[in-house]
């Protein structure tokens, strides 16, 4: 077939001058240029979009994992959202626990309920999973707003005192961005690294056709139950740090919209690409508050940016297939072998 | 001889149960000829019960006049969802984008993102809060029947339900156009091939669908008599839910699962509060999608 679109992507080793550079550039971005403009800006206000923007960012790249790279449309991904900021929100507040541990700790639990929920569901297909996962995350969300004795019902979870560790204060607007920024990009690396792998590309088999995929021996089951705990996982790292951050959770903030939301980020940016997780998850939450002047009409625009995006660049912004274009107008080929004789495409 | 109180559950319950499946006709009409989910048809609904708000507030008309109006408008509404959400999406049909999971997929999409578009559209226009029905056009006037106490609203839900499945049924096997919404619904290249304007027969589906979300919009609102934007979420997804359990195609399974549905929930309020009551029609549908992967009532299909 010559459209490049129906070739299985097979994602770049991160070898080439491509991949190494924009990390790089991507990682200066965030650590010393965003930093630097919200000093002189100087608002807790801009710190605190620049959390939410991070926080996105993460869950979008999580579930860049399972709906991008695996091909399982999920329909539930706040409530294990929700379920990391309530686990590190009650650890926080009850135990007075540490971020250090309350965001291990959210990544596990919630690593622990999603297996529960992949175990009945993860043998349904197309549409049936979509809607199993969208059941499953009400059910969450209804858990997270009524078991009142628990998770404290419509009224959420109050967390007092900032972050800090080992007694280091860590609570200045300044402070807090710098960990929410360390914790998402070391996550985005991982999960980079998840997805461009020989790892990332069994489960790319799964997305193309996964009855073909288990013919060839891919465990097909058990590898799209491991990329759902594992998206499942980083999102609950996101609620904990959107726990720490804000100092408040209540289950409004992880329903179905929400839900929503962060699907409509990875389709804008383009299924199955990092980047244009990472571009989505930006445009959509920034959109927004550019557009706050405008007030009512911003829910509006980005209902329209969503439309206009699947009708019109059906592949996202920057979707998988033009990413690897970019990278071979401006490298050549990326399947031939590199200098040391190996080809740079597979594995 | 049954507590009047259960038997005044399971009237409730019946009641509720017919408000989802007027809810969910049209929502499986849709589904059972593109075999794609409308998530807009929550939006439908909604926009049948705004529209019929403001001609009430407006002119006052009798009730058979808003009814009429509501259909009208539904018409209107399915029309316009099948040409903005999913029409620009069928112009693919080469083999390599039928098979991708993300053209697939495109119309789910698209149909969610025109529901947050109208959603916000009409709460932009008539605020978030709950809109107040004019008491004189309330249909909950009470009938003592025995111990149970039953409204004018439940007889006149049950009612245009019956005669809804009733006329759909009658439409879809009886007339020519519903011959052609079948034959699409089958096999839409073959119905193409026969000299059916498959085009020409969605925006048909679409337009009954519409219609009857609207109906069931305006019946609801009237019933309960608070309106406002984000109503359609919930008996969207409870459609949904009968729609699955009654085996996806089966518009009289739907019906029938609604009813189960809705009967299901008013029992579990006696035993749990109601804030949980939810979560029975998402195990419902969870336990269907495992147990019973033909739905109760359906054709074989591939889901698992």
């Amino acid at each position: 077939m010559s459209d490049p679109v129906s070739r299985p992507a097979m994602p770049q080793a991160g070898r080439s001058l491509m991949s190494r550079v924009l990390p790089l550039v991507g990682a200066l971005l965030v650590f010393a240029l965003i930093p630097a403009l919200l000093a002189h800006f100087g608002k807790g206000y801009f710190y605190q979009i620049a959390n939410l923007a991070l926080i996105f960012v993460l869950l979008a790249a999580s579930l860049h994992v399972v709906t991008g790279v695996a091909g399982l449309l999920h329909l539930g991904h706040a409530a294990f959202y929700g379920v990391g900021a309530y686990t590190a929100g009650l650890l926080a507040s009850h135990f007075d626990t540490t971020f250090v541990l309350t965001i291990p700790a959210a990544a596990v639990v919630t690593a622990a309920i999603a297996f529960l929920v992949a175990l009945p569901t993860m043998r349904l297909v197309s549409i049936y999973f979509a809607v199993a996962t969208l059941a499953i995350g009400q059910m969450i969300y209804l858990v997270l707003l009524n078991w009142v004795s628990f998770t404290n019902g419509p009224n959420g979870v109050l967390l007092f005192g900032g972050l800090s560790v080992f007694g280091i204060d860590l609570s200045s607007p300044t402070a807090t961005y710098f960990v929410v920024a360390l914790v998402v990009v070391a996550s985005l690396v991982v999960i980079h690294r998840i997805s461009h792998s020989y790892y990332g590309n069994a489960l790319r088999s799964l997305r193309e056709d996964d009855q073909c995929a288990d013919a060839m021996g891919v465990r097909t089951v058990a590898m799209k139950m491991q990329a759902f705990v594992i998206s499942a996982a980083f999102a609950g790292v996101a609620g904990a740090l959107w726990a720490h951050t804000t100092g408040y959770i209540a289950p409004p903030d992880f329903d179905f919209a929400e839900s929503i939301l962060i699907l409509s980020m990875i389709v804008v940016g383009g299924l199955g690409s990092l980047p244009g997780a990472i571009i989505g998850a930006l445009l959509l939450i920034l959109l927004p508050e550019f557009l706050r002047p405008l007030g009512d009409v911003r829910n509006i625009m980005v209902g329209c940016v969503l439309f206009f995006s699947i009708l019109l660049l059906p592949r996202g912004l920057f979707g998988e297939v033009s990413a690897l274009a970019l990278v071979r107008r401006q490298l050549g080929d990326a399947w031939t072998t590199d200098a040391k004789g190996r080809g740079v495409g597979w594995r | 001889m049954i507590d009047p109180y259960y038997l005044q559950q399971l009237v409730i319950g019946l009641s509720l149960g017919m408000t989802y499946a007027l809810m969910a006709i049209g929502f499986t009409l849709i589904f059972g000829v593109l075999n794609v989910v409308n998530f807009a048809h929550g939006e439908v609904y909604t926009i049948g019960a705004f529209a019929s708000l403001v001609l009430i507030t407006a002119f006052a008309p009798p009730f058979f006049l808003v009814v009429l109006f509501a259909l009208l408008v539904g018409a209107l509404a399915g029309f316009s969802l099948e040409r903005i959400a999913f029409k620009p999406f069928r112009r693919f049909t080469d083999e390599a984008s039928l098979k991708s999971r993300a053209m697939r997929e495109a119309t789910l999409m698209s149909s969610l993102a025109v529901s947050i578009i109208v959603r916000e559209l009409i709460e932009l226009v008539f605020g978030s809060q709950q809109q107040q029905v004019p008491f004189e056009y309330l249909i909950n006037d009470p009938i003592h029947v025995g111990p149970v106490v039953i409204t004018t609203g439940d007889v006149i839900i049950f009612v245009v339900s019956v005669a809804m499945l009733v006329g759909l049924q009658f439409l879809l096997t009886r007339t020519h156009v519903g011959l052609s919404i079948r034959a699409v619904s089958n096999n839409p290249l073959g119905a193409r091939y026969v000299g059916i304007n498959v085009d020409r027969t969605i925006i048909m589906t679409f337009v009954i669908g519409g219609m009857m979300g609207a109906a069931a919009g305006i019946l609801v609102g009237l019933y309960y008599g608070v309106i406002f934007p984000a109503m359609g979420f919930v008996p969207g997804i409870k459609a949904f839910v009968a729609m699955v359990m009654g085996g996806l195609s089966s518009i009289p399974g739907a019906v029938i699962c609604a009813i189960i549905l809705g009967l299901s929930e008013s029992i579990a309020v006696t035993f749990i509060s109601s804030g949980w009551a939810d979560i029975v029609a998402y195990s419902f549908l969870i336990l269907t999608l495992i147990f019973f992967p033909q739905g109760l009532f359906g054709a074989k299909r591939e889901r698992v």
